[in-house]
């Protein structure tokens, strides 16, 4: 009767939660087997199985899959290894480092983050089609180019979310450092970076699920079929003029998820941490 | 000392740069490249097609750049300056005024032998005041299927279908009597606006456009009531939205459907023994007038700053306009050419002929100025959905709604007319 | 380890990298302003020269921290920002895209009209004379021959040329045809040539093997910054707004027009124009509405869920475990397959509900329809970090407050939920200001619909201000980049300033001092 009191409504929410969070997830699973090439909406229970749309992914060779995934996974870990380095080191100034303006820095950093991005896409566009007519390797249409416009999106929220985190980590051991006649630099690779590594790794995991799942400026960006994304890729089988395969997308869709799933579900410790200890302090 | 040193490092990374700058600057040379953009569905036929033959313009390469989507095509057109772009673009015909407009396109002229290769209202859809902005390519237009599994009996007029889809309602489990699966509730729909009276403009005999008339809206609006409505509410023959039209028609429940011709092979493959006609009217041997349009290979602007206008030019006559051209090209489209050589030489299939002869029964041109023109409050494209959302949806008055439409759609022809 | 950081061989290799950097930059820079790019060339010069300035001299520690950070922020973010409001400041839609001169480059080149036959001639392009730029012109119907260059018309007899099978003239005495490797070379200045034909008509070239026959409309009166029509003597003056307009009928404009700066005329039209003001009244509105409710459920779900999940009860791994799918999975994907599930006929909601409800048609409807897929999309967040926050209370409070005979209900209200919600206002603010931009939901799963377009309607009713923007600026058949570029201005202040009280409110910016 306790345990009834006690335990039954978290069981009932739980379920109830659990049903609502993958109902939708399973009409993806039975799409994705469905051979008719469209959105399962229809009934609940597959009526035709069929491997048909996951063959089309690795055998059709005008579908270069495993390219755009390969694509996806070099620019995302590109972006996620270098926003965190780049970004690291601007925190740990915003955080224990004293100077003038500081304070109207960051609430700057954090005003210019409340641009609507999306907005400000064909400026974006126009800056990126200028550094093509000067340096092709670095402008619209290539893999650089937008790696560097989505290094610049992502500096100001990895700043602002690893302030948080260098907040929250206790200073006595730097100023020790000081006291010791460590230089800034030394203070911030000997004694930082390695206190920091988990919350950097978080930061990191962060901006690559971002960059992976974004499809707007890539689309727009990389052209090449052997250039794109798999956000670009999949987006490609329904946003066509007249025709939309589901099929393959819902199957593409969730391979592409897997490992995000899998590195989010081993992580999720880290995570939890990392998404409150900007917040949550002392 | 430090100083120095810096100093030293200053020079010698200016020094170095300075080197390599020199070194790499690149030489610019007349471009003899010409580039055509088009979406995910055409340009891996296009690079297939120029792969396969490549001397279409003497000295010339043509690079085909394949964006991932229609929408991604339309989006970097939108967004690109005067600093780059492409010499063509393979694109929708109603780019054109908008376009054209921008200092986007450029016109060409054709010689006769060439125009005569075309129907002169392909090129009416791509021309905007009076200027021709590119080459028609594909054929777009729909026609209504219905499935002979349930369907025995040709259905003679719009009522027909009504009575068939109230009579096996609970027998057969059917979930709507007639839908759009194909070209969306505005495009793909007119037929049904035409059939039950509502027509975007009104033709006078002699092929002309009406500017002082619009559809009579009480006499559609009471059609509306008669087949569509079950006294308030949709009776659910014909469903608002298209979506699930496609797999429901080919699931049985649906035995009416409005298709796409560029669709066609995919009902073909599920195994369907369909036939294709326009939608009928409410009296029997009338028709739903339906919109036939076409791609285009658009000129652009770019191309003469570039330096590749004339080859761009020759691009599009030798292959875009051409006999040989087309057939190649539409031998791995297969979509129906628009080039009068190629419809005739192409291997045509029967779902092409079928999508002919419903044309030629009930075919009108569609006239993008009129139709993308929003003068009356809306564009075509945006009122017609809206319609069927007041009506079947919401439960407004057919006759009062048909009123606002009629309205709507008079004005944007009449103001569209400065965009001829 | 110091002396790695100290030593000659640390300032020997920091001296190679940034030589390197800087050489990668110079390159770029010479590269830049050797296509006339000058505003990036600019950007670039000071580049170099802050980067060497901050890594070679101690003029600021704290710079060498951020400066990598800083020039990303500025390239990418700053720019972009500063260029969209100065576009704001421009008449930048369709008809009005391209430059000044470049519109008047493309007004003369459609200013032409053919003649009334509309003739064209198969050509050669060529020399003549050995030098002079030229065409070799056939018209095979009526056996008309003729050399052109750009200020003579050369007739020619059958005999004085060869023809080929065609009856299309392939060579003449003293023309000499350009090779195919020649043709590129000359294409630009071809593509812009005028070759003689009469004193009224000219031939420009249709491609390489094509002349049309034109005469010109329009003059250009550099002096005057004008038009004149060649006919009727009509001037089409510079109407300050990006277009030639007909000094005596100003509603007659040339086209195309170009970008011209109007000033503060689209903030104006904001607060002015009834037909732009009252759509974003309403759209304002909503999309407040929607970000507040959208963090409300988002948070109460995900609220009840970590209070429920708080405790180790059996399982609770794997309910957490399924309940961060939703956050995992690409929010493209489920977006998408949200929109199909509502639709009235064959969606499996109606399906599981036994209604037919209308959902993406009704206004009621799509809104909460939006609204329940945005929690479905934000719950697992909350419950994420409102379970992280909840252990982060410590436990003495509760056990204080219990022992002093406060019941669980109380301590929640009282004690639990303040301290929560003191926690995690921050996020609840950033979840707020994302949500006032959620772009994606509304563009995927309604597209801003429904819309009363028959009774006047230009927004949706689930259009939120960005994607009402977005419609504005890259709508399908006219594009008002100027327009919107002032609404985002606007969204921007709002946006910034709502997010800026609520955080001085909560005092996160009091460690920052």
């Amino acid at each position: 009767m306790n345990w009834l009191r006690e335990n039954l409504w978290r069981h009932v929410v739980g379920i109830f939660m659990v049903l609502f969070a993958i109902f939708p997830l399973y009409l993806v699973v039975i799409s994705s087997i469905n051979p008719s090439g469209s959105l399962q909406v229809t009934s609940f229970i597959p009526r035709e199985f069929s491997w048909k749309n996951y063959q089309m992914l690795f055998n059709d060779p005008t579908i270069p899959y495993l390219t755009w995934m390969k694509n996806s996974l070099v620019i995302s870990v590109s972006v996620a290894l270098l926003s965190v380095v780049i970004s690291a080191s601007s925190a740990f100034a915003f955080s224990r480092l004293k100077f003038r303006g500081k304070k109207s820095g960051i609430q700057l950093l954090l005003l210019i983050q409340m641009f609507p991005a999306i907005l400000a896409l064909s400026a974006v566009y126009v800056i990126m089609e200028r550094v093509a007519v000067f340096a092709p390797h670095f402008g619209l249409g290539t893999q650089p180019g937008l790696l560097l416009v989505y290094l610049g999106g992502a500096m100001g929220v990895n700043i602002w979310l690893l302030k948080g985190f260098v907040d929250s980590i206790p200073a006595e051991l730097d100023e020790a450092a000081k006291i010791d006649g460590a230089s800034a630099m030394q203070t911030y690779w000997l004694i930082f970076v390695p206190l920091a590594a988990p919350v950097l790794a978080v930061v990191s995991l962060l901006s690559f699920i971002g960059t992976f799942n974004e499809f707007i400026l890539a689309r727009l960006f990389l052209v090449d079929m052997g250039s794109r994304t798999i956000a670009v890729g999949l987006q490609g089988f329904i946003g066509g003029q007249y025709s939309q395969n589901w099929g393959p997308f819902a199957a593409g869709s969730l391979i592409a998820s897997v490992p995000i799933v899998i590195i989010f579900l081993s992580l999720q410790k880290y995570i939890i941490s990392g998404l409150t200890a900007g917040s949550v302090k002392g | 000392m430090r100083n120095g040193k810096s100093l030293k490092a200053l020079a010698l990374s200016l020094a170095l740069a300075v080197s390599f700058g020199v070194s790499l600057t690149p030489v610019h040379a007349a471009s003899t490249e010409i580039l055509v953009w088009a979406d995910e569905s055409r340009g891996p036929n296009l690079t297939k097609v120029m792969a396969a033959k490549s001397d279409w313009v003497a000295g010339y390469k043509v690079v085909i750049r394949t964006f991932s989507s229609f929408d991604a095509l339309k989006a970097a057109v939108d967004a690109a300056t005067d600093l780059t772009g492409p010499d063509i673009i393979v694109g929708a015909n109603d780019w054109v005024p908008t376009g054209a407009k921008s200092g986007k396109l450029a016109p060409i002229t054709l010689t006769a032998a060439v125009k005569a290769q075309f129907n002169s209202s392909q090129f009416f859809d791509l021309s905007y005041k009076g200027k021709l902005y590119g080459i028609p390519l594909d054929i777009n237009n729909v026609a209504m299927i219905y499935n002979t599994k349930l369907v025995t009996t040709k259905p003679a007029s719009f009522g027909d279908m009504v009575t068939y889809y109230k009579t096996n309602k609970v027998a057969k489990g059917l979930k709507a009597g007639l839908c759009v699966a194909g070209g969306g509730m505005s495009w793909g729909a007119h037929q049904v606006f035409s059939a039950l009276g509502a027509d975007a403009y009104m033709m006078k005999k002699d092929g002309t456009v009406n500017y002082g008339q619009s559809f009579n809206p009480s006499l559609f609006g009471n059609n509306v009531k008669a087949y569509l409505l079950d006294g308030k509410k949709s009776n659910g023959f014909f469903p608002a939205s298209d979506t699930g039209c496609k797999d429901n028609f080919l699931a049985g429940t649906v035995p009416f459907a409005v298709i796409g011709n560029w669709e066609w092979q995919s009902y073909v493959d599920a195994g369907f023994t369909m036939n294709l006609m326009p939608v009928p009217g409410v009296t029997a041997g009338t028709y739903g007038k339906m919109f036939g349009s076409v791609s285009g290979a658009l000129l652009t602007s770019y191309a003469a700053k570039h330096g590749t206008e004339a080859a761009a030019k020759s691009l599009l006559v030798n292959f875009f306009a051409s006999t040989a051209g087309q057939v190649a090209y539409q031998a791995l489209e297969k979509r129906p050419p628009a080039e009068k050589g190629a419809q005739t030489s192409a291997g045509v299939t029967s779902g092409q002929k079928g999508f002919g002869s419903a044309a030629s029964l009930a075919g009108i041109p569609q006239i993008g100025a009129f139709l993308n023109n929003n003068k009356g409050g809306a564009s075509y494209w945006d009122s017609a959905p809206a319609y069927w959302t007041a009506v079947l949806v919401d439960g407004k008055d057919p006759i009062k709604e048909a009123r606002k439409l009629a309205a709507i759609w008079k004005t944007n022809v009449i103001s569209g007319q400065a965009d001829l | 380890m110091v002396a790695f950081f100290r030593g000659k061989l640390a300032f020997a290799f920091k001296v190679l990298f940034l030589a390197g950097i800087s050489a990668l930059l110079v390159l770029l820079l010479i590269s830049a302003l050797g296509q006339k790019q000058y505003a990036i060339g600019i950007f670039l010069i000071l580049v170099v020269i802050g980067l060497n300035f901050t890594y070679l001299t101690k003029v600021s520690i704290p710079l060498k921290f951020f400066y990598p950070g800083l020039i990303f922020l500025l390239g990418f973010v700053v720019a972009p920002i500063v260029f969209t409001l100065t576009m704001s400041t421009y008449n930048y839609k369709t008809g009005n895209y391209i430059g000044k001169t470049e519109a008047i480059t493309q007004i003369q080149k459609l200013a032409i009209e053919p003649d009334a036959s509309g003739s064209t001639f198969d050509i050669i392009v060529g020399k003549y004379n050995g030098t002079e730029s030229a065409i070799l012109a056939s018209d095979t119907v009526k056996k008309q021959y003729f050399i052109s260059t750009y200020d003579k018309r050369i007739d020619l007899n059958v005999t004085d040329i060869k023809v080929n099978e065609y009856q299309v003239a392939r060579e003449a005495y003293n023309f000499k045809a350009l090779a195919d490797a020649e043709l590129a070379g000359a294409d630009k200045l071809l593509s812009k040539s005028r070759f003689f034909y009469t004193s009224e008509f000219f031939i420009a070239l249709e491609g390489f093997d094509v002349g049309a026959l034109y005469r010109q409309k329009l003059n250009f009166l550099a002096i005057q910054d004008a038009f004149q029509n060649i006919a009727t003597g009509a001037i089409y003056k510079d109407n300050g707004k990006g277009n030639y307009a007909n000094v005596d009928a100003p509603g007659e404009i040339l086209e195309p027009g170009w970008r011209a700066p109007v000033w503060f005329e689209n903030y104006s039209k904001l607060f002015l124009d009834p037909k732009v003001r009252e759509p974003l009244i309403r759209v304002f509105i909503w999309t407040v509405v929607f970000a507040v409710s959208s963090v409300l459920t988002s948070f109460a779900f995900g609220l009840l869920l970590a209070l429920a999940l708080n405790k180790p009860i059996r399982g609770r791994r794997i309910y957490r475990s399924i309940l961060i799918l939703p956050y995992a999975m690409p929010s493209v994907m489920s977006i998408l397959i949200w929109g199909g599930m509502f639709n009235t006929e064959f969606g499996a909601i109606n399906q599981l509900l036994g209604t037919d409800i209308a959902w993406f048609q009704s206004v009621t409807f799509a809104r909460v329809a939006v609204i329940v897929v945005n929690l479905w999309l934000g719950f697992p967040y909350f419950y994420l970090v409102t379970s992280g926050a909840l252990q982060a209370i410590p436990s003495e409070l509760n056990e204080a407050a219990a022992i002093d005979g406060a019941s669980p209900r109380q301590i929640f209200s009282k004690i639990t939920l303040p301290l929560l919600l003191r926690i995690l206002s921050p996020l609840l603010i950033a979840s707020f200001a994302f949500n006032f931009n959620n772009f994606n939901l509304i563009y995927l799963l309604t597209g801003g619909g429904p819309k009363s377009t028959l009774d006047g309607d230009i927004a949706g009713a689930t259009d939120i201000l960005i994607s009402y923007t977005y419609q504005i600026a890259f709508g399908s058949f006219t594009q008002d980049l100027g327009l919107a570029s002032a609404i985002s201005v606007v969204i921007f202040l709002l946006v910034a300033s709502i997010s800026l009280y609520g955080i001085r409110k909560s005092k996160v910016l009091e460690s920052f001092v």
